[in-house]
């Protein structure tokens, strides 16, 4: 019942802050504040006990299971289950949460409550789709995510708002339409084999499929978590959605958007499809390294600030997808690790950009600089977390790369060659964007207000967070492990 | 025939029977609106109510004519509620318009009764006259505003198409009977699904394009946009809904108890006529500046998915036919009231353009109206992704792959314009300003009421459609069994 | 007794319902219209009668009987609506224009296009 809470809770804070919000506009910023600072600590006191073993697995790998009946007519049941890999994530939420909440106290001035009805239910989306273990349910949580999504772009975004909301809808609502279609597949499927009907994710694993059969449902649930993730051909929303949504949305969009793509790879394909991935990893890696150095490539050329964390974006989320398909546990773990401190360290750039674009009004690179000197504060961050997204070692990007490119190259030499070209790329636009944005001399930013005491708060957590991933990855990898362990266990992969 | 016998029969009765009392009430009452509204607002509350008791005696067959089934009676009972929603978004309208007719709601009441006959219909004969019941009515309602010119030739148009489709139906339908004779639905059909004669298949073919003309799927669309357009708002809901819902539900019953929507020549003409309304009706939409006009492209669209569950057959198909006009039904009468009740008495709220700005004036009409068209659109939350997620599941146990993909890619395009609309709600109203809509009036309450029924009755089968859908699939079973029994 | 074989019956509906169908396609009076329609229905009435006699029941000339009523309602709604029209739409009854004049388009292109009839009323006209 516990893990209803943190679908439930954001949901009744999401519709009280509408509601009690829309007369003064604090009340909807405490409101959901309240709401993520609870669940954190949820996530926390439930990451302590499951680290000190006082929580022990129920069934198989989970720590927690709620189940009620739904839709029984479907084989339908409001599942939710909770194993080190979701915990991880659910974690991740509430803190990108709790920033993206500080990012917009001062950004967002208009219709206030409403943003932050919007907020939560994204949030309450978000959690669903990492808790949910009934696929119609992860369905359905997978799609409720989207509409807020598109409203805290389309109504709070910057200029070419409505059209990047647009395209962000439309890229994500057909790979959701084809994985739901996939769902319904497999159902029928397993429902043919077994004769029972049920979306439940633990009664689907390990269900007959042949060979056409097993890869089109496969690629079914590809397409969605594909253009989530993204992967390289699919990424054309990215960009605008990340560059036109408010710092807010960026947050949530880059910090955890992107990541159940990722996670639904990890959970959904690998276990259910082992034979279809298998023989789709080759063509996956290498859809992977094209991300990795396209994204690099084009992070280069970009002059908008904005623009150009959206296309590491890109670059990162392609080693996602590489150590995902090399079904080995370094690569899977240095997936998850990847994911984790991706989230936190673009979610704080884009906090960092955000804010700045508020004191600039430009998000041009060409119109920085300075500000270094002009705002110490700014530069000291900006520094940390430059570094952090060249993936120096003491963060966690460094970590998950590292491990992922390990993974990789036991998987397949020439991949994991072509990948680390990527790191390259990382290290070179990194310091290019550091170099204009703070460096040199600009009249533009002579002026620039220093960061505030609630952007600090925001920022500082995350980094505290990066520098944990880095320094101590043990944990998150021990609490990821056993779950990883049971996927692995069902390919039949070196472990 | 026993006195449960006639009990099952109450439903119809009071319908007509409260018909001939409004036509009373307008002849001798003061307040002839008003009273004209009360007694059918009253006819059309008992004869819902009188369901209940009908209930138990279900299945039987009346006559010849009849068959009261748990299917027939859920299908009146969704007609019989759509009417009472448009009669309470009509009240309010016509008074506005000073137009206070109440011949408006005999009509409605005589097309609701039609719906009535049409969804218990058992045979041939009672297929037509349930059939006329409703059509008729239909010119009138929509050339209702006699002062609207566009109302008038539009009601012509709809004559002389209802002509030609009923035409159509009835030559189909002699032929059959030329072929099978049996004037029984049931009987026909199988007799038909057996014989491979070019009559029978002339006859099918014939009837098919009768009935498509009826529920406006594509190439039978064209009419569609100008008669969405140009009949006041209540009427136009009528016509999407109920008017639809009952031909969709013969459709059913017709066809799919011997298999000749799943299997052999019609169900590829069904399965292309689902797909090319799909397309039409979503392509259209895209462009469509008009609420109005953008809600007939989308039905066209919508009665494509609609297709896809029949052509699927079985009971997994009925079941997501029945379940899908209810989402169906739910979604557009509350756009259809959001219409009525934002219509001024200069201009309809037609144009997209009249809705910008509607979140700030009328937050909870804004609200409600988003909910409608997201359900429209299948997002999850609302009806409409339940009727989708039933049909991808009819369609997909039948193994209708093709037909299911286009479902998934149609429903993406649709997202496009609906989120237009959507859109619209929530930025500000343009400075250039239409100028009717400013200052924006008050909504009449008992469209408010409607509006705002409908729409929690959107989030609700949203979120908690178990026990509906497994209701549902309970009378759906109903139909192959009465089907085999008919025998 | 000596009957006519029923398939001379169903050619002669056949032929009636083209008939009514290609009058409706190419005649553009609104009376015409409705007259056509008129003789497709009665064409599937007539089809009705045939399929009757050929299974010697009653029910073909019932659905007949219901059909003719049917058809009169309809003809009553759309002459209404027509005398409704006339008085807006010019030309729309052929009496009208015969009275007056040149006669007017009498079509339902007249009828379904207002700027068609402000063209027309203009004297304008449109390719």
């Amino acid at each position: 019942m516990m893990l209803a809470l943190f679908i439930v809770l954001p949901l009744v804070c999401g519709f009280a802050a509408w509601i009690l919000g829309s007369r003064g506009s604090t009340a909807g910023r405490w409101i959901s504040l309240a709401g993520n600072a609870f669940n954190l600590v949820l996530a926390a006191w439930l990451w302590i006990a499951q680290a000190s073993g006082s929580l022990v697995p129920v069934e198989g790998t989970w720590l927690a299971l709620s189940s009620m009946p739904w839709i029984p007519a479907y084989g339908i049941s409001f599942t939710l289950g909770l194993d080190g890999l979701s915990l991880l994530f659910v974690a991740l939420t509430s803190l990108l949460g709790i920033a993206a909440v500080l990012a917009s106290w001062k950004g967002i001035q208009e219709k206030v409550a409403f943003f932050h009805f919007c907020l939560c239910l994204v949030l309450a989306g978000i959690n669903g789709v990492f808790l949910s273990i009934d696929l119609f349910l992860f369905a359905f949580m997978w799609e409720l995510m989207l509409i807020p999504m598109y409203f805290l772009i389309d109504i709070w975004g910057h200029e070419g708002r409505h059209r990047a909301a647009l395209k962000f809808f439309l890229f994500t609502q057909i790979g959701g339409l084809l994985m739901f279609v996939a769902i319904i597949g497999l159902y029928l499927a397993h429902a043919a084999a077994t004769g029972l009907r049920t979306f439940d994710y633990r009664l689907l694993l390990g269900t007959a499929l042949d060979p056409t059969r097993g890869m089109l449902l496969m690629l079914g649930f590809f397409a969605a978590f594909a253009v989530k993730l993204p992967a390289f051909p699919l990424h054309a929303w990215l960009p605008d959605a990340h560059t036109e949504a408010p710092t807010a949305g960026s947050v949530i969009l880059a910090g955890l958007l992107l990541k159940t793509g990722g996670y639904g790879l990890i959970r959904f394909v690998l276990p259910l499809f082992p034979e279809a991935s298998r023989s789709f990893a080759p063509i996956a890696m290498w859809i992977g390294v094209a991300g990795i150095i396209y994204g690099g490539f084009m992070a280069f050329s970009q002059t908008d600030m904005k623009r150009l964390v959206a296309y590491t974006s890109v670059s990162h989320l392609g080693f996602v997808l590489l150590g995902v398909f090399a079904f080995n546990v370094q690569a899977l773990n240095g997936a998850v690790i990847q994911m984790l401190s991706h989230g936190l360290s673009t979610g704080a750039l884009f906090i960092l950009v955000g804010s700045l674009q508020d004191r600039l009004h430009t998000r041009e690179l060409s119109r920085m600089g300075g500000l270094w000197s002009a705002a110490p504060k700014f530069g000291a961050f900006g520094l940390v977390l430059t570094l952090a997204l060249l993936g120096l070692p003491g963060f966690g990007n460094f970590i998950g790369e590292f491990l992922v490119l390990l993974g990789a190259y036991r998987a397949s030499v020439s991949v994991a060659v072509v990948a680390a070209i990527g790191l390259v790329f990382a290290m070179v636009y990194s310091l290019r964007m550091y170099q204009l944005a703070f460096h040199g001399e600009s009249s533009d930013t002579k002026e620039v207000r220093d960061l505030g005491a609630i952007e600090i708060a925001a920022l500082g957590a995350m980094i505290i967070a990066l520098f944990w991933l880095g320094i101590f990855p043990q944990g998150a990898m021990d609490a990821a492990s056993r779950a990883l362990g049971g996927i692995l266990g069902i390919l039949g992969g070196t472990a | 025939m026993s006195a449960s016998g006639y009990l099952g029969l109450l439903p119809l009765a009071i319908l007509a029977g409260s018909a001939i009392l409004v036509l009373f009430g307008l002849a001798f009452a003061r307040q002839r609106y008003e009273t004209a509204f009360a007694l059918s607002m009253a006819g059309l509350v008992a004869a819902l109510a009188s369901l209940f008791f009908a209930w138990t005696g279900a299945p039987q067959r009346f006559t010849a004519l009849l068959v009261l089934d748990h299917f027939a009676y859920l299908s009146m009972a969704l007609s019989i509620g759509a009417t009472i929603v448009v009669e309470f978004m009509s009240f309010a309208y016509f008074r506005a318009r000073r137009e206070e007719n109440g011949e408006f709601y005999f009509l409605l009441q005589l097309a609701c009764l039609g719906c009535a006959v049409l969804a218990s219909s058992s045979s041939f004969a009672s297929f037509f006259l349930g059939l006329e019941l409703l059509s008729t009515p239909l010119f009138t309602l929509i050339g209702y505003r006699r002062e609207r010119e566009a109302g008038l030739r539009s009601a012509f148009m709809y004559l002389i198409l209802a002509g030609v489709s009923s035409a159509f139906l009835l030559f189909g339908m002699a032929l059959v009977y030329l072929e099978t004779g049996s004037l029984d639905i049931t009987t026909a059909a199988r007799a038909a699904s057996g014989s491979a004669s070019f009559t029978v298949l002339a006859g099918l073919a014939l009837m098919t394009v009768g009935i498509g003309f009826k529920l406006a799927v594509a190439p039978f669309h064209v009419w569609t946009p100008d008669i969405y357009d140009a009949a006041p708002a209540p009427a136009t809901a009528f016509i999407a809904t109920a008017s639809k819902g009952a031909m969709a539900i013969l459709l059913v019953r017709f066809f799919a108890p011997a298999g000749i929507a799943g299997a052999g020549p019609f169900a590829w003409i069904f399965a292309a006529i689902a797909g090319i309304s799909m397309f039409t009706g979503n392509i259209l939409a895209l462009r469509e500046g008009n609420l109005k006009r953008l809600l007939a492209y989308s039905s066209i669209a919508h009665l494509g998915y609609i297709l896809v569950a029949f052509v699927a057959s079985g009971n997994q198909g009925s079941a997501a036919v029945s379940f899908y006009l209810v989402a169906y039904f739910v979604s557009n009468l509350a756009a259809f009231a959001a219409v009525a009740g934002l219509s001024t008495n200069e201009a309809e709220a037609d144009s997209i353009e009249h809705y910008r700005g509607l979140a700030k004036g009328h937050p909870w009409a804004a609200a409600a109206l988003t909910a409608s068209l997201l359900s429209l659109a299948g997002l999850p939350l609302t009806a409409g992704f339940m009727g989708k997620f039933v049909i991808f599941e009819a369609g997909a146990g039948a193994f209708l792959w093709v037909l299911v993909v286009i479902l998934a890619v149609n429903s993406t395009i649709s997202i496009f314009y609906y989120l237009r609309v959507v859109s619209a709600l929530y930025r500000p109203a343009s400075e250039a300003g239409t100028g009717s809509m400013s200052p924006r009036p008050a909504m009449p309450a008992l469209a408010a009421i409607a509006l705002a029924a409908m729409a929690i009755a959107i989030i609700v089968i949203g979120a908690m459609p178990g026990s509906l859908m497994a209701f549902i699939r309970e009378v759906a079973r109903d139909i192959a069994s009465n089907a085999a029994a008919a025998l | 007794m000596a009957a006519v074989s029923f398939e001379y019956g169903l050619a002669l509906a056949a032929i009636l319902f083209i008939l009514g169908l290609v009058g409706l396609l190419t005649r553009r009076s609104l009376v015409f219209m409705l007259l056509c329609v008129e003789i497709m229905l009665n064409a599937a009435g007539f089809a009705f009668i045939v399929a009757g006699a050929r299974w010697g029941g009653a029910d073909g000339q019932v659905m007949f009987i219901f059909l003719l009523t049917m058809a009169a309602a309809e003809v009553a709604v759309g002459l209404a609506l027509i005398l409704v029209l006339s008085g807006r739409v010019p030309g729309a009854v052929p009496d009208e224009a015969a009275a007056g004049g040149e006669p007017a388009p009498v079509d339902m292109r007249s009828l379904l296009d207002t700027d068609y009839q402000k063209d027309a009323q203009a004297g304008r006209t449109r390719p």
